[in-house]
């Protein structure tokens, strides 16, 4: 008998169950993707947070460590950013997600029209977040704006008003556009998750006698918590970084009304060239973003 | 290998995958650049069917290609500093005067003192211009076109409120709004595009320029903060203007200047301070309702100024370093800014001619002020170039313009804002500017 | 009516009421500023500069798309420039004739981003979701923190990995860049959903004697079809909107998204409101009728072998 040998991947496979091979094989190509193009930008901009580097300076590029987060927390437009960006995320979120069930809701009815109904929902989802920025800024301008035209025809206003330009309403106005455009996909992966929900829990509390809000608080929301989850996760993410409305719309204005977090990385990278500061606010940022998100996937996620 | 199914199989794959892959794969015209025929030119969205029509010429003439590339305004700094950054090949590109020394010091930008065939066109270039593209005793370009801040008002709501002349100072600019304001036509008079833009910064030049003021004196020094220096009353007199007298719209402060342009085209307003060249497109029926009506006057005054002021800018052709330093490109890229910048294959200035009669891009070359054509586009569109030309000659170059610019003028903008918002007093708000600029000057 | 129906047991005059009013805010809601669009696509740039607003068009104009549908490509030259020409009457940015081709290249990366993106998110949640192997919550949080940094700080590295790939200006790179960025998220749906769907099937499955491949056809994939329609969905809709790293990859027509396009106009002096919102109109439509199309599957098809209790 000729000896055989064993080769690593022999060995390799006898460690590995099939498990963990077919686990392997399967994520295989996600993590290719993921390498080519987003592994090596987030560590190289990571490094780059690094260094004291400015553009115009480019003889000049000494390597400062932590310094650059350090700045950046004695900068107090770094706060006013941190408050915008805040308040900008949490309405956003919010908002998001009670229409996104309130609107779950009323699709798993049955009723003539749903249909049309589920596909006129769609509409904001399908618009280019440029269009989108745009269709907004037209409908709140102070001269010839939808939003004018409508409340003073209704009579709830009797003169046109600034809507983005008011430095108090600036953050709101911006949070309904996006609000629009976002809420019919967190609709949808609620919906989703509620028609997942087990007929067997509804005649349970059938029985139980529960009433229509006793039956939604203490039967539907428990289940929808996956959806929740879900949506909470990726509306935070999104919202917390947003940029292409703030590009539109204000540019970070009136004022400082409308200078977000993104808005202010935006500005140290390509306006003041300084992408050492830009990419540690991004850093900040990022972290921030998976703080919010472990906390709600450990919250919500229960196998995870 | 014999053909074992998991080789061919494989074979297959690949094949398929490239085939699918080849089909997405437009070739980059990064490639072609690097040939000896091409030129790249990066450009804002503006004037884009000149600048299409003059490349055919171009690539007629010189049997060369150019790779046209170009952004919207809003979005070129982004993108622009994306490409030089990544080392692009970029041969050609405009850049605005706001920009040079920080472009210059971040060696973006290739200095042209020693390419003689462009450089001879400063003999014809006015001494302005020249300056304006001149860091540190070196030249970086030929211009594109340069143009100042107008004070243009709407002659019929003037003659319907029973004003006869243009006002010549600010305050006479006031009386003359409450006037209109009284007649009842007009809610705001006087319009001023103070959304954050790239043009904010040229726009209150003009009116600290008119005030007599300076932002910095010549040694570099702020002078914002200093009473009298003009910046703080300018600041104070457009809040008055728009909260105390209302003839200004508060909605100002979210209005760029393309809707400002728009507005007061849809005669809704009696002044506006807009860059000259935007009087063809005022008074162009087809797109502007006021047509006809829009004429330039003298920038008003403030208390202090014994002449009328304002600000002036160019923006012009740049070379990139990358392409200086190859000589095909560098020899192609010097064609491209001479057919451009300078006089093209007819021995002309063609291109800035077009500019002219189509658009009413003003122009660094001085003799074609004397051109027939020229005199005839404004005494159509603006009746008149007499008083363009003599505002242009008390133009002023920002004085701003420095290594810093870039990150002073992000905090300089919300800071105006501010004021404009009765968030902060002038002297709170100049003295934040001045604090900034002292700071990034010791950098 | 089954018994999920949040109104169970109401009367149904006072359920119809209820769903009437609350179906027609949500129209209001959605449709308005869309309606509006449309509505301002059609007028002249006089009437949509009117106060008050002009609701209907007084006058329909079809200027504007007739303008986006028979814009050629065209070489220029000094005789067919457009200038400022008053006899014209209509006024078109010069990029015009770029609008449909970049629809078409939306469409085609789309398209791409979509059947790849699903494709690989269902293994790589399978994996994460039913197989419970070592290293399985590294595995999600590694592939979620990917989506964690802001877009903008990754615009310049990114700018310099495709172009040391020599991929610049190519749809290529936009579909790779948008896999990457829809990839985390619609494995993040896909596993929640996955998980929902009892273990016993899929244990059931494997004692049968079905490898991973198999239980992952015939068991999950049949009882995810909304979620999976929902993930082609996402990233179908997110290459189609997504804006900045397209700016930065793209150059010309060749591989110009509809959102640069579109953005071109905004800044273009000579764009009236009115062709910017007919732009707009062109931007949703495909993305409408493919949502259209899809929205069955969402909506209803879906009780049939649900999972019961």
């Amino acid at each position: 008998m000729s000896t055989v040998s064993v080769s690593a991947l022999d060995r390799l496979g006898r460690r590995f169950g099939y498990d963990e091979r077919s686990a392997a094989v399967l994520i295989f190509p996600v993590f290719i993707v993921l390498l080519a193009v987003a592994i090596f930008p987030i560590v190289y901009s990571f490094y780059t947070s690094l260094f004291d580097i400015n553009l115009t300076r480019p003889w000049r590029r000494p390597f400062v460590g932590f310094d650059n987060y350090l700045r950046i927390f004695a900068d107090p437009n770094f706060w006013v950013a941190v408050q915008r960006t805040t308040v900008y995320t949490v309405v956003t979120v919010s908002v998001t997600t009670v229409l996104a069930v309130a609107v779950a809701l009323l699709l798993n009815e049955a009723f003539p029209g749903r249909r049309l109904l589920a596909a006129l929902v769609l509409l904001p989802w399908a618009t280019p977040s440029i269009v989108n920025g745009l269709m907004w800024k037209w409908i709140y301008n102070p001269g010839y704006g939808l939003l004018n035209g409508l409340l003073v025809q209704i009579g709830l206003l009797d003169r046109y008003k600034v809507w983005l330009g008011d430095p108090d309403l600036t953050i709101f106005m911006i949070a309904n556009a996006a609000v629009w455009k976002q809420m019919p996909l967190a609709a949808i992966l609620i919906l989703v998750t509620m028609k997942a929900i087990p007929e067997d829990l509804y005649k349970a509390a059938k029985v139980d006698g529960a009433n229509v809000f006793r039956r939604f608080w203490h039967v539907t929301l428990p289940a929808l918590k996956p959806g929740l989850m879900l949506v909470l996760v990726y509306e935070t993410m999104i919202s917390i970084r947003h940029f292409d409305l703030f590009l539109i719309m204000t540019q970070g204005g009136p004022g400082d009304a409308s200078y977000t977090l993104s808005w202010q990385i935006f500005v140290e990278t390509f306006r003041n060239l300084k992408f050492g500061i830009g990419a540690a606010l991004s850093y900040i940022l990022a972290l921030a973003t998976f703080g919010l998100s472990y906390v709600f996937i450990r919250a919500l996620g229960s196998k995870l | 290998m014999t053909g074992s199914p998991n080789v061919s199989r494989r074979m297959l794959l690949g094949t398929a995958l490239s085939a699918g892959a080849a089909s997405m794969w437009a070739t980059p015209t990064s490639l072609q650049a690097q040939s000896g025929g091409a030129v790249n030119f990066t450009a804002w969205s503006a004037a884009v069917d000149q600048v299409k029509s003059h490349i055919s010429a171009f690539e007629n003439a010189s049997k060369l290609k150019v790779n046209y590339e170009n952004f919207p305004w809003a979005q070129y700094r982004t993108s622009v500093v994306t490409r030089l950054v990544g080392n692009a090949p970029m041969d050609v590109l405009w850049i605005s005067d706001a920009w040079l020394p920080e472009f210059a010091e971040a060696q973006w930008l290739a200095n042209i003192d020693d390419i003689p065939e462009l450089m001879k066109y400063n003999a014809d270039a006015a001494p302005y211009c020249t300056q304006s593209m001149t860091y540190k005793g070196k030249q970086y370009g030929l211009s594109y076109y340069g143009d100042h801040m107008s004070f243009v008002y709407n002659t019929d709501i003037l003659q319907r409120a029973g004003i006869d002349k243009p006002p010549a100072t600010w305050d006479e600019v006031v009386r003359a709004s409450l006037k209109i304001k009284q007649a009842g036509t007009v809610e705001y008079p006087l319009l001023l595009a103070l959304g954050i833009d790239t043009w904010l910064v040229e726009f209150m030049s003009a009116m600290v320029f008119s005030n007599g003021g300076r932002f910095v004196d010549p040694q570099g020094a702020p002078l914002m903060a200093e009473p009298g220096r003009g910046a703080i009353e300018t600041a104070a007199w457009i809040r008055d203007a728009i909260h105390t007298h209302k003839i200004v719209s508060p909605g100002a402060v979210e209005t760029p200047e393309i809707n400002s342009l728009k507005a007061f085209g849809a005669g809704q307003h009696a002044f506006y301070v807009s860059p000259t060249y935007r009087l063809r497109a005022l008074n162009d029926p087809s797109q502007a309702a006021a047509a006809g009506k829009i004429r330039p006057a003298l920038m008003p005054r403030g208390p202090k100024a014994t002449a009328s002021a304002t600000c002036g800018w160019i923006r012009f052709y740049g070379m990139t370093p990358s392409a200086k330093a190859n000589a095909a490109r560098r020899a192609n890229a010097a064609k491209f800014m001479e057919f451009f910048g300078g006089k093209d294959d007819s021995g002309t200035y063609r291109f800035q001619k077009l500019l002219v009669t189509d658009l009413g891009l003003p122009f660094c070359t001085m003799p074609l002020a004397a051109d027939p054509d020229v005199k005839a586009f404004w005494d159509k569109w603006a009746g008149g170039g007499d008083v363009i030309a003599q505002q242009a000659s008390s133009a002023l170059k920002k004085d701003v313009i420095a290594p810093w610019f870039g990150e002073w003028n992000e905090s300089a903008s919300p800071a105006w804002q501010s004021v404009f918002l009765n968030k902060a007093t002038p002297e709170a708000a100049m003295r934040a500017m001045a604090t900034k600029w002292n700071e990034l000057r010791k950098g | 009516m089954s018994e999920r129906s949040f109104l169970y047991r109401w009367q149904p005059l006072g359920r119809g009421v209820i769903l009437a009013l609350f179906s027609l805010l949500l129209v209001a809601y959605v449709a308005g500023p869309v309606a509006w669009l449309v509505s301002s696509s059609l007028q002249s740039e006089a009437d949509i500069t009117a106060v008050p607003p002009n609701w209907i068009p007084p006058k329909v104009m079809w200027g504007n798309f007739e303008a986006i549908f028979t814009a050629g490509q065209r070489t220029v030259t000094y005789e067919n420039r457009y200038q400022g020409d008053p006899t014209a009457g209509r006024f078109l940015p010069s990029g015009a004739e770029n609008l449909l081709p970049s629809v078409w290249n939306s469409f085609v990366v789309g398209l791409w981003v979509a059947v790849i993106n699903l494709l690989v998110s269902i293994t790589a949640a399978y994996a994460i979701a039913v197989i419970h192997f070592r290293g399985r919550q590294t595995a999600l949080y590694s592939i979620l923190i990917t989506r964690v940094i802001p877009d903008i700080a990754l615009i310049v590295p990114l700018f310099l990995v495709v172009r040391n790939l020599g991929l610049i200006n190519t749809k290529l790179s936009l579909i790779i860049t948008y896999l990457a960025v829809t990839l985390p998220f619609t494995i993040f749906i896909l596993i929640s959903y996955f998980e929902q769907i009892p273990r016993d099937l899929y244990r059931a499955a494997r004692a049968d004697g079905c490898s991973h491949w198999q239980a992952l056809l015939h068991v999950y994939l049949p009882l995810s079809v909304p979620a999976l329609i929902a993930s082609l969905m996402f990233a179908f809709l997110t290459s189609w909107n997504e804006f900045i790293f397209a700016l930065i990859l793209t150059q010309n027509i060749d591989a110009q998204t509809l959102p640069i396009v579109i953005s071109g106009f905004v800044m273009d002096f000579t764009t009236s409101f009115s062709f910017v919102n007919a732009a707009g109109v062109i931007a949703i439509v495909p993305p409408v009728v493919l949502a259209f199309l899809f929205e069955k599957y969402i909506v209803s098809g879906l009780t049939a072998g649900a999972v019961k209790g």
